[in-house]
């Protein structure tokens, strides 16, 4: 049992660590901004929200042990079962998933309801053992771009798909495409607000654009013979393009104006102030100061671009500046400090 | 080729590099050898323009490296201490990045790439992923990184780690080849046979500072000797409790 024990200790320290940094939704600009504006009205985008992570948070803690080092451990097979049994416990979700059954059985919440959490839960925790894996085939499909910086791009594009943030956004867009594909006609003063919201919840990527680059990515990004506007422009290319495909059901024009305004924005602590990302998480954020910032003149851009698509271009002047200058402070060096 | 004058390099208080000066010429095969935390890897790192010198001056194929880091670059082929990978790049799409930020063309870049591939037994590992690669591969796939736009220098910091002896010999034929065709290459090594077998210059550093520099004819005795005389000895503690019952 002492072997069992300290096996369950170290993988609840894993795990616990693991899950702390989910806590990065409180510092997205999506989650922080809905809050702040749209305060009660913003339930929709806390759901959205909690479906997210919902996926991310039904891991198997037994997961965090290496297979080879489960293996080579000299456990007996009753250990290894009841390591089996017990390391679920672990996830503060089997105890809440316990407690709805409690609340199912008394009548309080519908079996159906139970057993459809129940289901997704269970999806999300078995997934990743099944012998689908078909995320790095479709990682791999990602298309080919014109010009020199295909690849980075690329590669640009899968990290901005393995953050939440994009996939919140997906939803939303999601939803509004469902349902004109109905029939339903959506109020056209609406599409501006949805617009700026989608563009919101990618807007902390843009703030942490090298967070998910590991050191040895940013001793490439020194040794390729390419500018340092170049390096961001592979960047701001997989966000500008993930921007305008998911405004695309919207006002796909102020949505770009949006996205240029963000990565202007965001460009600053993306460079000074590199945060380490992880992935399947929200990013979290720069500071409550530059989130406004991103939220005031992305909501700004995409209204004047609305109103007059000529707009764009002095937002697009604006977003070159930036892209030239902290292109110079990636040269600098400014990066790695 | 190489050449650099009192480069010295400090972090705080440590000072990783201490006044190193030396000259490789070109199509020569220098070794640089050291214990761990010598100052090789920040030597290589100066060099190629990767870390700023504290003080000192260095030139790479005829240019200083602090004044024209962009033109230096398309000259030298690096493999970097920590190989400079992006996870989520497959080995080939790696390849196929360096050819088109070269300035190589398409088909340039395709037909190298596929050589490369096939030369270091990377064919069939070129879908997988960088983040999913093991040691050896990612190593393979900064080495063929390096040398995929025919640089004139390259800088190699423990190219033959974690590799497997044939690919090790067919990394050593290659070098020995480009080398012969005027590339200069400086390499570091833990692995002083295959730095004998290979170099025909070796730098010894202890504590970022040089200790032997000699061409191969200087060679007075085995390299390992002179390495352990003059850089570090083999400890000769035993663990006394390895192998006396059970733990």
């Amino acid at each position: 049992m002492a072997r069992l024990r300290a096996i369950l200790g170290a993988l609840f320290t894993a795990f616990r660590r693991d899950t702390k940094s989910l806590g990065s939704f409180a510092s997205n600009n999506f989650f922080l901004m809905s809050l702040l504006f749209l305060q009660q009205a913003g339930v929709f985008v806390y759901l959205i929200v909690g479906l997210v992570m919902f996926f991310p948070l039904s891991t198997d803690p037994l997961r965090k042990i290496p297979p080879v080092r489960l293996a080579l451990w000299p456990l007996s097979p009753r250990e290894r079962w009841l390591l089996r049994i017990a390391s679920p416990w672990l996830n503060p979700l089997t105890w809440i998933l316990a407690a709805l059954a409690v609340w199912a059985a008394s009548g309080k919440l519908t079996v159906a309801l139970w057993a459809a959490i129940a289901a997704v839960f269970t999806l999300g925790f078995i997934a990743p053992s099944l012998p689908l894996a078909p995320s790095k085939e479709l990682w791999r499909r990602i298309p080919n771009l014109p010009g020199p910086l295909n690849h980075l791009i690329r590669k640009n594009l899968r990290e901005l798909l393995s953050t939440l943030d994009f996939y919140a956004a997906l939803i939303l867009s999601a939803t509004v495409l469902a349902s004109r594909v109905a029939g339903q006609r959506l109020p056209q003063e609406a599409l501006l607000p949805i617009t700026v919201l989608v563009v919101l919840a990618l807007s902390s990527y843009a703030q942490s654009l090298f967070g998910l680059d590991g050191p040895a990515a940013l001793t490439r990004y020194h040794l390729l013979p390419i500018r340092g506007w170049q390096v961001l422009a592979a960047k701001d290319a997989a966000f500008l393009l993930a921007a305008f495909v998911l405004t695309l059901p919207l006002a796909p024009l102020p949505g770009l104006a949006g996205a240029f305004a963000a990565l202007a924005v965001g460009h600053a602590p993306s460079v000074n102030q590199r945060r380490e990302q992880t992935r399947w998480r929200f990013s979290s954020g720069a500071s409550f100061g530059n989130g406004l910032g991103q939220l005031v003149l992305m909501a700004g851009a995409a209204g004047l671009v609305q109103a007059n698509p000529l707009f764009l271009l002095p937002v697009l002047a604006g977003y070159l500046g930036s892209t030239w200058w902290y292109g110079l402070v990636i040269e600098r060096g400014r990066l790695d400090s | 080729m190489i050449s650099c004058r009192d480069l010295t390099r400090r972090f705080g208080d440590f000072t990783a590099v201490d006044h190193l000066t030396l000259e490789v010429a070109g199509g020569a095969i220098c070794a640089l050898l050291g214990p761990n935390g010598a100052g090789k890897s920040t030597t290589v790192k100066m060099l190629t323009g990767l870390l700023p010198p504290s003080s000192g001056q260095a030139t790479v194929a005829g240019l200083d490296v602090a004044k024209n880091p962009l033109e230096i670059k398309r000259r030298i082929g690096v493999l970097p201490e920590d190989l400079g990978l992006f996870d989520d790049l497959t080995v080939e799409e790696h390849l196929l990045l360096t050819g088109r930020i070269y300035g190589l063309t398409s088909h340039e870049t395709t037909s190298r790439t596929e050589q490369l591939l096939r030369v270091l037994s990377l064919a069939d590992g070129r879908n997988t992923f960088a983040g999913y690669c093991s040691n050896g591969m990612r190593k393979k796939t900064a080495f063929a990184m390096a040398l995929l736009p025919n640089p004139q220098v390259l800088f190699l910091d423990e190219p033959f780690e974690s590799i497997d002896p044939l690919t090790s010999k067919i990394m050593h034929d290659l070098l020995i080849n480009v080398a012969a065709r005027g590339v200069t290459v400086f390499l570091t090594s833990h692995i002083l046979s295959m730095a004998e077998r290979i170099a025909n210059q070796f730098i010894m550093i202890r504590g970022g500072k040089i200790v032997w520099n000699s061409s191969v004819v200087e060679l007075t005795q085995p390299l390992e000797d002179m390495y352990f005389d003059l850089v570090e000895s083999p400890s000769a503690e035993d663990l006394a409790w390895l192998g006396s019952g059970r733990s």
